[in-house]
């Protein structure tokens, strides 16, 4: 298991009021589930999923899910529409 | 005799500053046909009136307010407006458009637009009523600020103010009405110029419109769609135009330490959510608006307009800046100056990077922040270093040197998008008619990464889509609308599942669609058809009774395109002037990797044609297919002088 930092950004961090959590997972698909574990009893507004955010691990653009994740790595999930 | 087309008032004001008179000037319903409104009316009218030598400063440069036919008809986000004149920074066309409510107020004057020309010996406010145009002496208001002006004028009436930035002719003053801002190309030294330190508008009268049930149908319909979609639906009401620094960061576009990159180490302390969460008071709105992506925020304990993302961008990441704090104060400041916050932040980053070289020292450094308010009352004065700033990034460059880093596009600063990481944003800020503005570029980052993701670094394709969207953003603001309710036009599925398999295989193909998003433009009649996502459209002809599809939309766009190009070649606009400066097509913004570089040429190649232009340059058979009012002498002068 891997400690993590997650920060969220966009809507799905103005719906779940948390910036960042600090979470131990293996993978990155793991991730979703423990954010939907601590943070699922909040209903966001918009209706989003985890499942569906932008994902960078380390500043990188990632969309393997299976990519395992390591101790320290940053992961920045973005609520997928940004336009202005 | 009832006029054919309803939706619009029927007559244009014409005022003279200097006999301080008015009249009506001619305009038909042909002319409203062929250019629909707004900035691509302004544009046709500026076009017959320019002459080869006329600068911004001439007692006989116009400038040009107009609406456009969905002003005051109902529509959702329909209460824009545009000034259009010869800008004192670049020295071509410029056009702002602007969400204050004055357009709504000078329909109800019973006029679509109204043109001044000359220069008043003496401050002067210009009142329109629907009866009437007085000059009111202005020495009282002069020196005051935009919000002291707004407050002196009557309450009910549409406004239009400089502060004492535009008194002083900085070259990137702006016009306000109310919160908003006309606020690029340097509107409000013309203003300034010709003394004109305000307009009030007030009237009641109020557009027909062709079919008003059809109109009321499709208007619910389109609000539905702007509330609904993900754009303008929830990112922009939730988060404001602020809520793009930290994706712009996570796809490196974010301008920072003027354009050298494209992260900024401190972006989550300048980003949307952080104001959001500490400093967002409401939302506000534009009239008429559904979105309210307007933030208010509290400075000295009034409740005033918040910053946007560029100021965000362009005194923060792009300064080495992350005390928001500042930021918001900053953005009070320059607004009650009545300051093109991107161009005057654009400026400032220059002059800290010619100390960094050691050219020369404004006393202006990257990461410090003590004297920047200071500076901004030294510009809007012309105090001191203030008054060499005052005249823009471009005459600074051609003065100190710095060239290559230097960043304008025709003159007038790129707003706060790097565009090495979104390579058809580059061909935008390159080939927008008014200068390096995101809008006029047809925002093309939002294909390439702050909507849909399409590959941001390949060139395929982007030529195509540039020109699509320049078009159809220029119909768009004609018709009197905001450009956001634009993005609507992006499947909302495309940008709420970018992890589905449907939607990597729609972005993968994206950038391979252009020769038919070329036929589309070139050959609109293609597209005679309407579209759900595009409501403007079904909403021209319900309001007005003008055969309005798609297929018109892009006409509409692609005529004022053309005519604010050959405008500008008219005013001096040299061939090949669509240009970047050589940091970003020279230099990878990652030394790893050669593609993070504009490959300007190898698009503009492409752009060229496809647009039917030689060297940036509308060729006569283009101009004539699109009807464009130019004499075949006048072109050839115009051209020769060109390549000269």
């Amino acid at each position: 298991m891997a400690k993590v930092t997650v920060k969220l950004f966009g809507v799905f961090r103005v719906d779940t009021r948390t910036p960042q959590v600090e979470i131990e997972v293996e993978k990155l698909k793991d991730v979703f589930f423990a954010l939907n574990e601590k943070l699922g009893h909040i209903q966001m507004d918009s209706g989003l999923r985890f499942k569906d955010a932008v994902v960078y691990v380390n500043g990188e653009a990632c969309k393997k899910k299976a990519k395992p994740l390591q101790d320290g790595d940053e992961i920045w999930l973005l609520s997928p529409a940004s336009g202005g | 005799m009832k006029k054919p087309y309803d939706g619009y008032m029927g007559k244009v004001l014409f005022v003279d500053l200097t006999n301080r008179t008015h009249s009506l000037f001619p305009w038909t319903d042909a002319d409203r046909k062929r250019t629909l409104g707004g900035k691509v009316m302004a544009a046709d009218i500026l076009l017959r009136h320019i002459q080869f030598g006329m600068q911004a400063f001439d007692a006989e440069n116009w400038i040009v307010v107009t609406t456009g036919p969905l002003t005051g008809c109902g529509c959702p986000n329909s209460s824009r407006f545009n000034i259009s004149t010869i800008s004192p920074l670049t020295g071509i066309l410029t056009s702002s458009n602007c969400g204050g409510d004055f357009g709504l107020w000078l329909k109800r004057c019973g006029y679509d637009a109204v043109i001044f020309t000359g220069k008043s010996k003496s401050p002067v406010t210009v009142s329109i009523t629907h009866n009437d145009v007085v000059f009111v002496d202005a020495s009282k208001l002069w020196g005051m600020t935009t919000t002291e002006t707004q407050e002196r004028l009557p309450k009910r009436s549409g406004k239009l103010v400089i502060g004492p930035a535009g008194e002083h002719k900085v070259l990137y003053a702006c016009v306000f009405s109310g919160e908003r801002t006309a606020g690029r190309g340097g509107v409000g030294a013309v203003f300034g110029d010709k003394n004109l330190k305000a307009v009030t508008a007030f009237g009641t009268a109020m557009p027909d419109v062709r079919d008003r049930e059809k109109l009321r149908k499709i208007n619910e319909k389109w609000v539905h769609i702007l509330r609904t979609h993900p754009l303008t639906g929830r990112q922009l009401p939730k988060l404001g135009t602020a809520g793009l620094i930290a994706p712009m960061q996570a796809h490196s576009i974010l301008a920072t330490k003027n354009f050298s990159a494209g992260r900024f180490d401190g972006f989550e302390k300048i980003c949307g959510e952080e104001l959001a969460e500490k400093h967002l008071v409401r939302n506000a709105a534009c009239t008429t608006c559904a979105i309210r992506c307007a933030r208010m925020v509290k400075v000295d304990d009034k409740i005033v307009k918040g910053p946007e993302l560029e100021i965000l961008g362009l005194l923060g990441a792009n300064i080495l800046n992350d005390d928001i704090e500042k930021i918001i104060r900053w953005n009070y400041v320059l607004d009650e100056l009545g300051m093109d916050s991107i161009s005057a932040a654009g400026t400032v980053a220059f002059a800290m990077e010619l100390k960094e070289k050691g050219v020369r020292d404004f006393g202006l450094e990257f990461g410090k922040t003590e004297n920047i308010e200071e500076m901004f009352h030294k510009i809007a004065y012309r105090e001191g270093d203030g008054n060499i700033l005052a005249d823009g990034t471009r005459k600074m460059s051609e003065r100190f040197g710095g060239k290559e880093y230097a960043i304008h596009a025709k003159g007038m600063e790129l707003a706060a998008y790097e565009p090495r990481h979104a390579v058809g944003h580059g061909l935008g800020y390159a080939t927008a008619n008014r200068g390096g503005c995101h809008l006029n570029a047809g925002y093309m980052v939002v294909v390439e990464g702050l909507g849909l993701d399409v590959d941001s670094l390949t060139p395929h394709g982007k030529a195509a889509l540039a020109i699509m969207f320049q078009n159809l953003m220029e119909a768009v603001s004609a018709g009197g609308e905001c450009l956001f309710t634009s993005y609507a036009i992006l499947p909302g599925f495309l940008i709420d599942k970018p992890n589905w398999p449907v939607t990597k295989i729609i972005l993968a193909a994206f950038p391979y669609v252009g020769p038919v998003v070329n036929l589309l433009s070139h050959f609109t009649k293609i597209a005679k058809i309407n579209i759900p996502l595009l409501p403007e459209s079904y909403a021209i002809k319900y309001a007005t009774g003008i055969a309005s599809t798609m297929a018109s939309m892009l006409t509409w766009g692609a005529y004022g395109y053309n005519t604010e190009r050959i405008a500008n070649v008219i005013l001096g606009q040299k061939a090949d002037a669509d240009q970047l400066p050589k940091r970003l097509t020279n230099e990878a913004q990652n030394p790893n990797d050669p593609r993070t570089k504009v490959p300007l040429d190898k698009m503009k190649k492409v752009y060229n044609r496809a647009r039917g232009w030689k060297d940036g340059i509308p060729t006569w058979h283009r101009l004539k297919t699109l009807g464009v009012p130019i004499r075949k002498e006048v072109y050839d002068a115009a051209v020769k002088e060109a390549y000269r």
